[in-house]
Formats: structure tokens, sequence, C-alpha cells
């Protein structure tokens, strides 16, 4: 639906009045006439009757054509058309009033005021500028028309009842009428025109306030939407972590049943009690993720941060894991470029990066293979990368690999336990830092890490 | 030794895998298992088992009912009992278990399953069966 300029309705709205207004005015007029004839017998009745009709004619006519505009309901061409429309109206109204009043006495008329419900009607229907000229015209029509019949250009009907036959050319009666009836629709134009259009600049506002209240709600809608969301994301959060916990505890229960119900070899007690073990430790590991993922939330909303050098947290982090590293037969190499800004954050969450995105490639590359951790500037950011020969990661598994709980089928196949947190932490701390996390991979040749933070713009120090 | 019967276990998790086949080869049991679904219908394929214990959740949340589902579609297959294995807490994730078609499944346990209580449906489910 093409929402209308609720101005332009209101325009249409009062077209359909005037059109109604004119079917009393032409009643009004036959009997008026009819009882002006029995008053005043030389009352020409015939040209006041044919004027009455041309008036119905003609409003029959407005009336089909504002029935199909109505039809046409939202369409341009009413809204271009309507204020051309009310100005024919209103121009063929005056003619034929100032007709009216030619054949029921000229100046002698006392109906002359009626101008002004014409005026009071342009006031309504048109523009200030508009209006001031159809009250400049039903003067100067009125004024043509005294002049003219003083002049006997056209013939006088006199109204014997109401004033003496040579009244009509009496000019100082003619000056104060003129001046009269002038001043009075200049008058009524001016004060119409002011207050319509007082009450159409209020409209105005009024619309104005609605739109926006209409815009507010609907950000409210928007923002509750989203709330919605968050909370329905974070329901099935806890209903995955209870999963997540429940599996090992579960497995645990069962392996220590099956021990102590007496099913097992000796042999097979000893397994069952270290499957048991590792799933225990498997459950540590995986509350102390869920811990540092939570944790992640709260810090980087609650602006704890200060500079870190990213380099120094990285070589605290490599001598700790180099061990396993070699142990596995894996070359871990680190290259700093010379000159790295510090980030804004909190220097043991950013051990937690680098610790996690290492300790990945430590596990998901075989032994003989290479691991490279990088860490360099890009214009205002600060990017680490880790990238190893390992296993890779399917195309399909790459969109989930930062997603909580999300482990691909290869890292299970090779490394049976794992929380799938991890990434989830990394993804998380870094971006309430206002940084990125990104990773590519090709099964079977190896993966790239990578994450980038802001610099921060810490001031230089002094000079000494 | 003639065993009491051939169990397919299907189960993503590798202890409880262990765990349920220990338990039930003590009771007398031949017990393969399977870690996935994919693997799982193929040993059924293979050799027809007397009872699947199945697991629900496994790499997709529905992985389990897609299985039973293949099964009781397979002209071979579709006799087996079976026996889905849940972990399920609150009715969040039953709207992952297709309502609009009856499940083809004859029971459903929560884990962790007691072993005797396992032992015992077994037994039934297989003695049912012949």
């Amino acid at each position: 639906m093409i929402e209308q300029h609720p101005l332009q309705v209101e325009l249409v709205e009062r077209i359909d009045w005037l059109i109604r207004l004119r079917w009393v005015a032409v009643a009004g007029t036959l009997i008026g006439v009819l009882v002006a004839s029995q008053v005043e017998p030389q009352l020409p009745v015939g040209p006041l009757i044919t004027v009455t009709a041309i008036i119905a004619v003609y409003n029959l006519i407005f009336a089909i054509y504002a029935h199909r505009l109505n039809l046409r309901r939202g369409t341009g061409i009413r809204r271009r058309q309507s204020p051309i429309f009310a100005q024919i109206q209103i121009g063929l109204d005056l003619v034929a009033l100032i007709a009216l009043l030619h054949f029921a006495g000229g100046v002698e008329n006392p109906f002359a005021v009626f101008l002004v419900f014409h005026i009071i009607n342009a006031s309504i229907l048109l523009s200030r500028r508009a209006s001031f000229l159809v009250a400049l015209a039903a003067a100067t029509l009125y004024v043509a028309m005294i002049l003219t019949e003083y002049g006997g250009l056209l013939p006088h009907y006199n109204l014997p009842r109401l004033a003496a036959p040579t009244r009509y050319r009496d000019l100082s009666y003619l000056a104060a009428r003129t001046l009269a009836i002038t001043v009075t629709l200049l008058l009524a134009e001016a004060m119409a025109s002011s207050i319509v259009a007082r009450l159409r600049a209020r409209t105005e506002d009024l619309l104005r306030i609605s739109q926006s209240h209409e815009a507010k709600s609907r950000e409210l809608e928007e923002a509750n939407q989203k709330l919605r969301q968050l909370d329905i994301a974070r329901t099935r959060f806890i209903t995955t972590v209870t999963h997540e916990l429940r599996a090992p505890v579960g497995a645990i229960i069962s392996a220590l049943e099956l021990t102590l119900g007496g099913y097992l070899t000796p042999e097979k007690q000893q397994e069952m009690i270290r499957r048991a073990q590792a799933r225990a430790q498997e459950l540590l590991d995986l509350i102390r993720d869920l811990l540092e993922l939570s944790k992640a939330r709260q810090i980087g909303e609650t602006g704890y941060e200060q500079p870190v050098q990213l380099a120094a947290v990285l070589e605290n982090v490599v001598e700790l894991m180099r061990v396993e590293a070699e142990n596995k037969d894996l070359l871990l190499s680190v290259d700093v470029a010379p000159v790295v800004s510090p980030v804004l954050a909190d220097a043991g969450q950013m051990k937690s990066v680098w610790t996690n995105l290492i300790s990945n490639a430590i596990k998901y590359t075989e032994p003989g293979g290479i691991i490279v951790v990088s860490l360099k500037e890009e214009g205002d950011w600060v990017v680490g990368t880790v990238r190893d020969t390992g296993i890779g990661i399917a195309a399909e598994d790459l969109p989930r690999v930062f997603d909580e709980f999300f482990r691909a089928e290869q890292a299970k196949a090779l490394v049976q336990r794992g929380t799938g947190v991890g990434l989830a932490i990394v993804k998380r701390i870094i971006e309430s830092y206002g940084g990125t996390v990104h990773a590519e991979s090709e099964l079977g040749k190896g993966s790239r890490f990578s994450f980038r933070l802001p610099k921060a713009h810490v001031p230089s120090p002094p000079a000494a | 030794m003639a065993t009491k019967g051939k169990i397919l276990i299907v189960d993503d998790d590798p202890d409880l895998c262990e765990i349920m086949r220990l338990a039930l080869e003590s009771d007398g049991f031949e017990v393969r298992t399977a870690s996935n679904g994919t693997q799982g219908l193929q040993m059924m394929r293979e050799d027809k088992p007397d009872l699947v214990f199945l697991d629900v959740i496994m790499a997709h949340p529905t992985e389990g009912v897609d299985v039973s589902a293949t099964m009781k579609e397979s002209p071979e297959l579709w006799d087996i009992p079976v026996i889905m294995l849940t972990s399920i807490l609150d009715t969040e994730y039953l709207g992952h278990f297709p309502t609009d078609q009856p499940l083809s499944v004859d029971q459903f346990l929560t884990k962790p399953v007691a072993i005797p209580e396992l032992i015992r449906i077994a037994n039934q489910a297989v003695g049912s069966k012949r």
C-alpha cells in the first residue's frame, strides 16, 4: 500500500465535501429564486434558473470525475490533479455567483457577501498564494460587474423593493460597496489562511511525532527481538554444556561400576580405572575451559585492559611448550618482527590465546612436522599467526572451528580427547578486545590460524 | 563357546563402547562396536546382529534417529530390535526428534545405564526375539 500524505487525503476529502455543499447551494438558489420572484415580479427567473442549471451540470461532472479519482486510490495522478481540480471548481463557482448576482440586482443584491464563502473555501483548499489570488479575482469580478452595468455594457436588473432604479449609477454608493466587498474578501482570506496554515503546521507536527514514535517502537521491537535471540542462544549453550559435562561423568560411573561389580579380569580392571581417570581429567579440562570462556566474556566487557607486549607473552608460552613439541619431534620456530606495538588487553588472556593456538598446532601435527609462530604489525593492527604442517581441516568444517564444542572428524580421529572449547576461547578473547580471528586450511597439508588486535596508542614517554 | 546372541553397539564415545562391550561379553554375548551411524549400518549388513544399542546424539543431533529410520526401511534390517541410548536431560532436546512419524525404536534408556540393568535388558530383548 502506498502511504498518502494526510494533507493530500484531506484535500481530496474537502473536494468531496465541496461537491456535496454545491448540491445544497443549487437547491438553496432554486428556492431563493422562486421565493424572490414572488417578492420581486420583475426578477429574470429564466436566466437565473439557467445559471443554476449550469452549476448543477458542472457539479455533476465534478462528482463523476472525483468518483473516478477516488477509485484510483494511491496513484500519483490524484495527488497532482487535486489542487488544479480545486482551483477550477472555485473559479467556476466565482463566475457563477457573479452571474447570479448580475441577474438579480447586481450591486443592489445583498447576497454579494456569499463571495466570502468562496474565499474561505479557497483558503482551506489552496495554497496561501492561490487563495489570495482567488480573493483578488473575486473582488475584480465583482467590480467588473458593477462597472459594466454602470457603463451600460450589460443590462441592469433592478430590484425595486431593495433599491431605487438609478441606484446602480450612484458612484459614491458603488465606491462604498466596492470598498466594503474588497476589504471583506481580502481580510477573510488573510484570516482564514492564517488559521488554516497554523492547523496544517500542527497536523504536520503531530504527523512527525507519530512517525518518530513509530520508528522508536520499531527500534525497541528490534532490540527486544535481539535480546530474545540472545536468551535462546544462552539456553542452548547451557543445554550443550550440560550434555558435554554429563558424558564424561556417565562414562566414569559406568567404568567404576563395571570394575567394582566384578565383571572384569584384573588386567581389564586396571584398564577401566585408567579410562575413568582419563575421563575425570577431561572433565577437569572442560571445567577449566568453560571458566575461561565465561571470564573472556566478562573481562572484555568491563574494560579491564592494559598495554601488553604480545612478543613477551609469546616468548613465555613458547618456553613452556617447547618440550612438548620436541617430545613429538616437531620443529617449533618463532618469527617476531623487530618492532611490534603493544595491544590493550589482559596479559593472562593473551597467554591463553597463544597457548591454545600453539597447543592445537602441536596436537594436530604428526611427528616430524613444522610449526611456525609469527608476530608483526600490519597498519593499525598487530597480527599473530600460527602455521603448522598438520592434518588440516576439511573445507566444510572450517567455518565451524571457532564454535563452542565443535571438533572436526579428523581431529577426533587423531586425538580422542578434546574439549572443543579452545578455539572458541581464542575467538571470544580476541573479539572482546576489538580484534578478529581467521582460519585457513587444506586437508592433509596444514592449517594457519591468525588473529589481529588493534595497536594500543600509548603516548610515548616524554624525552629525558 | 556358543554365544547368547550377537549385539552391535553404535556410540561415538569409545569408553562407553568398551564398557558396554565388556559388560555384555561377561554375560556371554558376542559384541561388536561402531563409532558412527554409517559404520554401524555397514556392520549390520555384513553380519546381522540380534540387537542394536544406538546412541541418539553423535556427530549430528539426530544421527541415531536417522540410523533407526534407515534400518526400519531396509528389508534385511527392519526386524532387529533397537535400544536407544540418550543423555537427554530435559525436554529441550526432544525438539530434535521427528514427532510426525512413529520412532522405530523398541526402548529408550538414559545414560548412564546401570550394568545389571543393561544386561537384563539385553537378555530380554534378545530372548523375546528368539
